[in-house]
């Protein structure tokens, strides 16, 4: 006796009226592309559950790898079974003896409407057949096991372990976003959480080689062959940001640096954008974490764009920052020592509230305009792929 | 870096490329001579004999009588096994060791442990301006209970170098005492009276050997407490299957060591520091006395990684403190123990110079130096 399918629940998707269809075909097609090693795997695609048939694959790989994809909220396994009552009922009896524990319940559900016994009575039947042949003691508030039993017009299903899924919607439903990606902790784990809510990302990262390192590259493939558990395939586009940073030095004053870098990275990101048909900016900001991140120099800098910039980590603490870097596992990356565009050319003072005059001024002093063309027209692009 | 471009490799202290002959000698060696040297087969006697030349050869090269050999991985292992292995093996005859504040981390790692899990009391010398010690220092900080001295013979960051000889002649007035030499930098790059040092070592790829490989050549008289038990190898010292290639390479890097022409390099040296008291905020850290091996010198105005960096991207390749970290201002605790100012010793670049390179390499180096310093902020 061993579970034969896996049953897949899609939780907020089961909300949204007419576009659930088409959610369910690119969470299906997302599933699918992300079992494609298992090949003998077979797909049942319904409007409440997608099941998995196993035909004898280890399921903990497969669920392991399912728990990354977004727009699954749970996942359970589960056996598939003929719906007759005493049938039922020995099947039940012989999984619940798979299980460890004390205390039992069993939860019903007559998805089937035509199924002649209510669930409050498959429930008794179930358990007491339990009660009989088991040492098990029912607990309805706290059970050790909780014993699932779903009847639906194809048969009955029983299943007694459900796993977490990622939740969110599935990867592509919700469009295409531009998202700046330096390489620290917090960049990352905003593109997560964008994935995780259905966009897709392309990234631009800024290199101003030789103040940053080379590694930093290596790193941000490290950072991105993470992220492709979620998306298979980014784009990175690295923009040489050299000259504009030298530029920015030469004519404000080392205070409104920062500030003035961050306006020519987001000019970059949302022409980029544009270009790309992206619909929308991101960044791994944290509101008051650093100068350029008060909602002062927030205002200023986002003056330079009318695209809409989501700022998924903009209220995360720090600390829960790194606890979800670690959960995607680009903690241990970010961290490695590479100087990226952000720290080499700090400024001791740098303004936490910047005024928009002054900045107006330091840029009228050169024809950036021209520097961003010429950065843009040499770009550097990257792809990561999952590597199967 | 532009593949067009010549490489200039002037990072020769942190590892050399291997030699030709060194690499024949190896496949060689391992295709035919690949027995295991410690089987009683005829295979494994020849070869028991192979790491017996080896070793005869390597002393023969030291010109040493007395001394043995015992192969390890590194020289980080050798200082481990010297350093850890003499001091827990006699540590019933004193606990004091004596070393000082520009050594490599892993001589100063060795003593830390030393001091913080087993008891020793652990007296570090301070250098002088010039990055040396003195034997007089040595001698006033020696006592009836001193077992250990570890002194370099040349600093791997600026290429001072010390009296080992002098120091040699006030430690063996001590009868318990014994001397161990980081030597790593030094072999072939100085002169040095091996048969005064009780315990030093070699590094194989800094002498243009294979990396993971290295010796610690002691006086016959000593014994370790091995770091790693188990078959019992190199007198039980050292367990581990004994490499007849690594034995057989070592023996032939060192030997070429000690043939190459330090006047070719003391050439390069002279043009280099010459260029470089030329150039606006350099300051130079290595003096004349030391080795003609390694120019260190620190940027008074500029960071010393984002020069490395540009430079990197231009095909030469020079050292600074080490990979730079935003988080953690590296900085040179041996420039800084030459009493030089933070910024100084944050900004540090080492140019390391093999028999490889050539005074096209040192000019090439000088201009795009100077290049890199008129461009960046």
């Amino acid at each position: 006796m061993k579970y034969d399918h896996i049953m897949v629940r899609f939780g907020e998707l089961s909300t949204k009226g007419k576009n659930k269809k088409e959610f369910i075909r690119v969470l299906a097609r997302n599933i699918r592309n992300a079992l494609s090693s298992f090949s003998t795997l077979e797909y049942i695609v319904r409007l409440d559950h997608i099941y998995i048939k196993l035909n004898d694959n280890n399921p903990d790989e497969i669920i392991g790898i399912l728990q990354g994809i977004s727009g699954i909220h749970a996942l359970s396994l589960v056996l598939k079974t003929d719906d007759e009552i005493s049938n039922v009922k020995k099947v039940a009896l012989e999984l619940i003896k798979m299980e460890s524990g004390n205390t039992f319940k069993v939860h019903s559900k007559r998805a089937n409407k035509k199924y002649p016994i209510i669930s409050d009575q498959i429930n008794r039947e179930v358990a007491g057949e339990i009660l009989r042949n088991t040492n098990l003691k029912v607990d309805v508030h706290n059970p050790d096991i909780l014993l699932s039993i779903e009847m639906r017009e194809d048969g009955c299903y029983i299943f007694t372990k459900t796993y977490k899924g990622a939740g969110g919607y599935p990867l592509g439903v919700g469009g295409k976003i531009m998202h700046m990606l330096s390489g620290g902790i917090d960049s990352p784990v905003a593109a997560y959480l964008l994935m995780k809510r259905g966009l897709r990302i392309e990234c631009i990262h800024f290199a101003s080689p030789p103040y940053t390192n080379i590694g930093v590259i290596e790193k941000l493939k490290d950072i991105l062959a993470k992220l492709n558990t979620y998306q298979e395939s980014i784009r990175l586009n690295v923009i040489p940001f050299t000259k504009i940073q030298e530029k920015i030095y030469e004519v404000a004053d080392e205070s409104y640096a920062i500030t003035l870098m961050r306006r020519m990275m987001f000019r970059l990101a949302s022409e980029l954008a544009k270009r790309r048909k992206c619909l929308a900016c991101s960044s791994g900001e944290s509101v008051g974490q650093v100068a350029s991140q008060t909602l002062e120099s927030i205002n200023v800098i986002n003056a330079v764009t009318n695209l809409p910039i989501l700022r998924p980590v903009i209220t995360y603490d720090k600390i829960d920052i790194i606890e979800l870097a670690r959960k995607i596992d680009t903690y241990d990356i970010s961290i490695r020592p590479y100087e990226d565009c952000c720290t080499i050319f700090t400024p001791k003072n740098p303004k936490t509230k910047p005024s928009l005059e002054k900045v107006l001024e330091y840029e009228a002093k050169y024809d950036f305009d021209s520097l961003i063309k010429e950065a843009l027209d040499n770009i550097e692009i990257i792809y990561s792929k999952k590597e199967d | 870096m532009k593949d067009n471009n010549k490489i200039v490799y002037l990072d020769n202290a942190a590892t050399t490329q291997v030699s030709d002959e060194v690499v024949a000698l190896f496949v060689e060696t391992e295709k035919t001579n690949f027995a295991n040297p410690n089987s009683i087969h005829a295979l494994g006697i020849k070869n028991a004999k192979n790491v017996q030349i080896a070793k005869e050869n390597i002393l023969k090269s030291f010109r040493l009588n007395k001394h043995k050999v015992v192969l390890t991985s590194s020289a980080t292992e050798a200082n481990n096994l010297a350093i850890k292995g003499y001091c827990l093996k006699y540590s019933n005859r004193g606990k004091h060791i004596i070393t000082t504040n520009i050594e490599h981390p892993s001589v100063l790692e060795c003593f830390n442990q030393l001091r913080d899990h087993f008891g020793f009391n652990v007296t570090i010398l301070e250098v002088d301006s010039k990055g040396c010690v003195s034997a007089s220092q040595v001698k006033e900080a020696m006592g009836k209970d001193t077992i250990l001295i570890s002194v370099m013979a040349l600093n791997n960051e600026i290429g001072s170098v010390n009296p080992i000889s002098e120091i040699a002649d006030v430690v063996h007035t001590f009868p318990k005492a014994n001397l161990h030499v980081d030597t790593t930098q030094a072999i072939g790059k100085i002169d040095l009276d091996y048969s005064k040092i009780d315990m030093f070592v070699v590094s194989s790829h800094k002498i243009h050997g294979l990396k993971g490989s290295g010796a610690l050549i002691y006086k016959s008289s000593l014994s370790f407490l091995p770091l790693l038990s188990g078959g019992g190898q190199e007198d039980g010292f050292r367990s581990s299957t004994v490499s007849v290639a690594n034995a057989s390479t070592i023996a032939l890097a060192i030997k070429n060591a000690f043939k190459e022409d330090r006047n070719v390099i003391a050439e390069l040296r002279n043009k280099l520091v010459e260029g470089l008291n030329a150039i606006d905020g350099v300051e130079l850290n290595s003096d004349e006395n030391c080795s003609s091996y390694i120019v260190n010198f620190s940027l008074s105005k500029k960071k010393a990684s984002v020069v490395v960096e540009d430079l990197s991207n231009k095909g030469i390749f020079v050292s600074s403190v080490s990979a730079c970290n935003s988080k953690k201002e590296p900085y040179s605790y041996v420039v800084k123990a030459l009493g030089k100012s933070d910024v100084l010793a944050h900004n540090t670049i080492r140019v390391s110079f093999s028999k490889d390179n050539t005074l096209e390499d040192v000019e090439i180096f000088l201009k795009e130096l100077k290049n890199t310093l008129e461009v960046i902020r």
